[in-house]
């Protein structure tokens, strides 16, 4: 009698790999016309990998996370490089500041106000995952403050604080998903609800969207996916 | 000058959308995934300039599987280490006599089906069959010599097909 261990199974898998040798593949090919169960056995790994063949995603999100990074690198390196001349630099900014369309500039500014808080430590001036007490503090500093809601899904309220942007005091509320910290700048706004725009400004993923009279700017270093959770959490809270 | 930048994108660019494919196959996260990627891209970043081996993406692939491993330390979500043995240990894979029957899955029966595999099955079947890795590359990935790299295949393959068109084990004749 023979046994399924008599086949020259792991060879058969090579074989199907182009793995083999000649040598090695017309072994195979001998034992294939003599052997049924194997001619049967190199047919469903064929169709096996036909099948996984087709089911392969596409992944072009590969290839901005790659730009993404490459940027990151760039800008650190010309941050450095750029220490002499700073004033010149500075006057760029101005000239940029006056070019730039208001929504660019804001997605800018926005990343800016969050990697200096981030990068100076102080990303939370008041620590609580109290949604009232942050709106009672945040409601004595900044007029008109929108009420945070509670973390969940991942998303861990970590506090708030309040920031400056274009000029005017701003609520920011800090949520924490995995090891980042992303901000939410929330105001009450006249404007047509919109899905979340995400953008990228250097390495920081900005995401701006509104729901019921608010508008929200995101800022962090996680990615698209996780700022759309928790629009879509907010969203899902606030109605 | 960015030379190093846009050199590393050149470098990498042809691999990136295997490394997401292979991040997202043993992270099984959409957003867990996208961070391993950019960990990667930043670790290879640092390191490129000193590669000096013959196939850049398993380089790069290997990366992004040493990256998933921290995470699985920090998230507490690996697999037990002794998995090989138990794998090896299980009887051997029986004949599949069942082409037919796999013709009528669609993507998504088989992306669930990997999904449920063991991790060492997952990545085998992952840098094989979609990505059409050689076994070299695969066990310069992986770590291991072309002989495991084959019996994994075969085990990985054979308990694929019985997930999707069910143990002929259980069958009767």
């Amino acid at each position: 009698m023979e046994t399924w261990d008599e086949h020259p199974r792991g060879a058969l898998h090579a074989y199907l790999d182009g793995e083999l040798s000649l040598e090695g593949s017309l072994a195979v090919e001998e034992h294939l016309v003599a052997c049924s169960r194997c001619r049967q056995e190199l047919e469903t790994y064929q169709s096996l990998g036909r099948l996984l063949k087709s089911a392969r995603t596409t992944a072009t999100e590969a290839e901005s996370a790659l730009e993404r990074v490459t940027r990151t690198v760039r800008s650190r390196r010309r941050r450095f490089l750029a220490i002499g001349g700073v004033a010149g630099l500075a006057s760029v900014a101005i000239l940029a500041v006056m070019l730039v369309p208001r929504t660019d500039r804001m997605v800018g500014q926005v990343a800016v106000v969050h990697a200096r808080a981030v990068n100076a430590g102080r990303s939370i001036e008041l620590a609580s995952d109290d949604p009232a007490a942050i709106e009672r503090w945040l409601s004595a500093r900044v007029p008109g403050a929108v009420t945070p809601v509670a973390g969940g899904d991942g998303f861990a309220l970590r506090g708030a604080r309040v920031d400056s942007l274009e000029g005017r005091p701003v609520a920011t509320v800090v949520y924490q998903v995995r090891n980042h910290i992303v901000d939410v700048f929330a105001w009450h706004s006249p404007e047509a609800d919109m899905e979340p725009r995400p953008s990228m400004a250097g390495r920081w993923t900005v995401c701006r969207w509104s729901h019921a009279g608010v508008a929200y700017w995101m800022v962090s270093d996680a990615g698209t996916e996780d700022l759309k959770a928790l629009a879509a959490l907010i969203k899902e809270r606030r109605t | 000058m960015d030379e190093d930048a846009r050199d590393f994108e050149q470098f990498a660019r042809p691999h990136a959308q295997a490394a997401l494919r292979l991040a997202r196959a043993l992270v099984r996260n959409e957003a867990d995934a996208q961070d391993v990627l950019q960990d990667s891209f930043l670790r290879a970043f640092r390191h490129f300039r000193g590669f000096s081996g013959e196939s850049p993406r398993a380089w790069l692939l290997a990366i992004v599987r040493n990256v998933s491993f921290t995470l699985w330390r920090r998230t507490g979500v690996d697999e037990p280490a002794d998995l090989e043995q138990r794998l090896e240990a299980e009887p051997d894979p029986l004949p599949s006599p069942e082409a037919r029957l796999l013709e009528s899955c669609d993507a998504d029966t088989v992306h669930a089906a990997l999904d449920r595999l063991p991790r060492l099955h997952r990545e085998v079947l992952v840098l094989r069959e979609m990505e059409e890795c050689s076994y070299r590359e695969m066990a310069s990935i992986l770590g291991v010599p072309i002989g495991t790299i084959m019996s994994r295949l075969s085990r990985a393959r054979a308990q694929l097909v019985r997930e999707l068109v069910g143990d002929p084990r259980s069958r009767k004749n």
